[in-house]
């Protein structure tokens, strides 16, 4: 792959992507949000759903934050560290590219 | 099973809220409409993984295995290099994989690099640890030998020393570690070791079901070894109805069918009693606790096979044709898309 993925540490200008194999998809019996990725399945609670789907390879880590609070009216203080844990998670299952301040797409 | 069969077999599993399809086998690139099966599985919502051998897999059948929206792809491998490689599949297969996964890799699918560990592949691990990384794969799939079928035939030739293990343990344990992140590994434990079964399909009938070629279901991939157990046909049945109904599925579904020391465990919804085809194969009873369990009355049996297998490697060097290590490759081998 040309695209080499940067992972990584976090920083506010890191734009997070979710990696190509993952797909977020409906489960049909919950009706809630589920990702997939080869043999796994992750459950979506309603934040993670809103994180997993502002990691568009496009919005900055402090952009998602600020979108965040704005949704759930809490301070983006409060919401970094959480934030920050939950893609670290994903990251760290190899769900997440972490492109950094400066790279190219 | 035909195409039209398939498709409406998928269809049911979307609606029944599975969220996996593993098209395995057997090999499932015999299949000319594989692509149109894989559609098919999209179109109900399902995660689609290709489970190949990868003898065949042309550009070609790759890119419209894309097209048609496959999502990962999973190669087996033997070992790292190519004359062990093959002389354990019996066949040049080696750089037709390699070729293989060049190309899988080309066309930005997400690669699961494969291999079943054995005695003669175990002691080369860190190789097969480095094959996988310089193919670009994600992820490394380590499964130590179930002992089913064939492999139980040839128990002797496969099943690897305790030396042997506790060293591939450890250095798999590092490379764990030093990939999070870039690669994930999975490292299935051979049973034959442990002190307790593996969680077989996770439960029985609980996560997984498995559809043969001709359309019987089946709790899992190796339940047809087991005799005497009567699986429905989804040309008779919809997949709802023997998800909740087929006595295959029943049999073993829960906790009520379990005997001692299952029953009274306080790990009897961890590891659900084990693997029934274990319990089937080494006991004569698929109801019994699996003997892969150091508590269960059977485990005798177990200890016995690994005892036999204990003497040092050094007498069978590198070739794959020394006495005690010799086996017999499989001539006709069962098909079954999972
Ligand atoms: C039975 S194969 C069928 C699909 C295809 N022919 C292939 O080579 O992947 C499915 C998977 O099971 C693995 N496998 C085969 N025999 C096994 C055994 N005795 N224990 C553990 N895994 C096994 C293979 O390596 C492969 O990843």
């Amino acid at each position: 792959m040309n695209d080499e993925p940067h992972n990584q540490a976090l920083s506010p200008g890191t734009r997070p992507r979710l990696a190509a194999k993952a797909r977020v998809q409906t489960d049909k019996l919950s009706g809630k949000l589920v990702l997939l990725y080869p043999e796994g399945v992750l459950l979506l609670n309603e934040t993670g759903a809103a994180i997993v789907g502002l990691c568009d390879g496009q919005r900055t880590f402090q952009e998602m934050v600020t979108t965040l609070s704005e949704r759930y009216g809490s301070s983006p203080d409060r919401l970094s560290a959480d934030v920050a844990e939950y893609l670290d998670r994903l990251r760290k299952r190899g769900l997440l590219d972490l492109i950094s301040e400066g790279d190219g797409q | 099973m035909t195409t039209k069969e398939w498709r409406r077999t998928l269809s049911q599993a979307g609606d029944l809220g599975v969220l996996h399809v593993l098209f395995s086998g057997g090999e499932p690139l015999v299949r000319p409409d594989l692509a149109e099966l894989v559609a098919a599985a999209r179109e109900a919502g399902l995660y689609t993984n290709l489970i190949t051998s990868a003898l065949g897999l042309t550009r070609d059948r790759a890119e419209r295995l894309k097209a048609a929206g496959l999502d990962s792809v999973q190669i087996s491998f033997q070992a790292a290099e190519a004359s062990l490689a093959d002389s354990i599949a019996g066949t040049a297969a080696h750089e037709r994989k390699r070729e293989a996964a060049r190309l899988v890799r080309d066309l930005n699918f997400p690669l699961t690099f494969n291999v079943v560990l054995h005695r003669k592949n175990l002691g080369r691990l860190e190789s097969i640890i480095a094959l996988a990384e310089e193919v670009g794969a994600e992820r490394l799939e380590l499964a130590n030998t179930q002992f089913y079928g064939w492999a139980f035939k040839n128990k002797e030739a496969l099943l690897p020393t305790r030396a042997q293990l506790e060293e591939a343990d450890r250095i798999a344990a590092v490379a764990k570690v030093r990939l999070r992140g870039k690669m994930d590994i999975l490292y299935i434990l051979p049973d034959y070791y442990g002190d307790r079964p593996k969680p077989c399909m996770n439960g029985w009938g609980r996560r997984y079901l498995t559809v043969n070629p001709v359309g019987d279901v089946l709790p899992c991939p190796t339940a047809c070894e087991i005799k005497g157990l009567h699986f429905d046909n989804i040309r008779q049945h919809s997949l709802a109805w023997i998800w909740a109904e087929s006595v295959a599925f029943n049999q073993f579904r829960g906790t009520a069918w379990m005997p001692e020391p299952c029953r009274s465990c306080d790990r009897r919804e961890i590891d659900f009693g084990g693997c029934r085809c274990q319990a089937a194969l080494l006991t004569g009873d698929a109801g019994n606790t699996d003997p892969a369990c150091s508590l269960s009355p059977h485990r005798d049996v177990l200890n016995r096979i690994v005892a036999s297998v204990q003497e040092p490697l050094e007498s069978e060097g590198k070739t794959a044709s020394s006495n005690a290590s010799a086996w017999q490759y499989r001539i006709n081998p069962g098909h079954s898309v999972t």
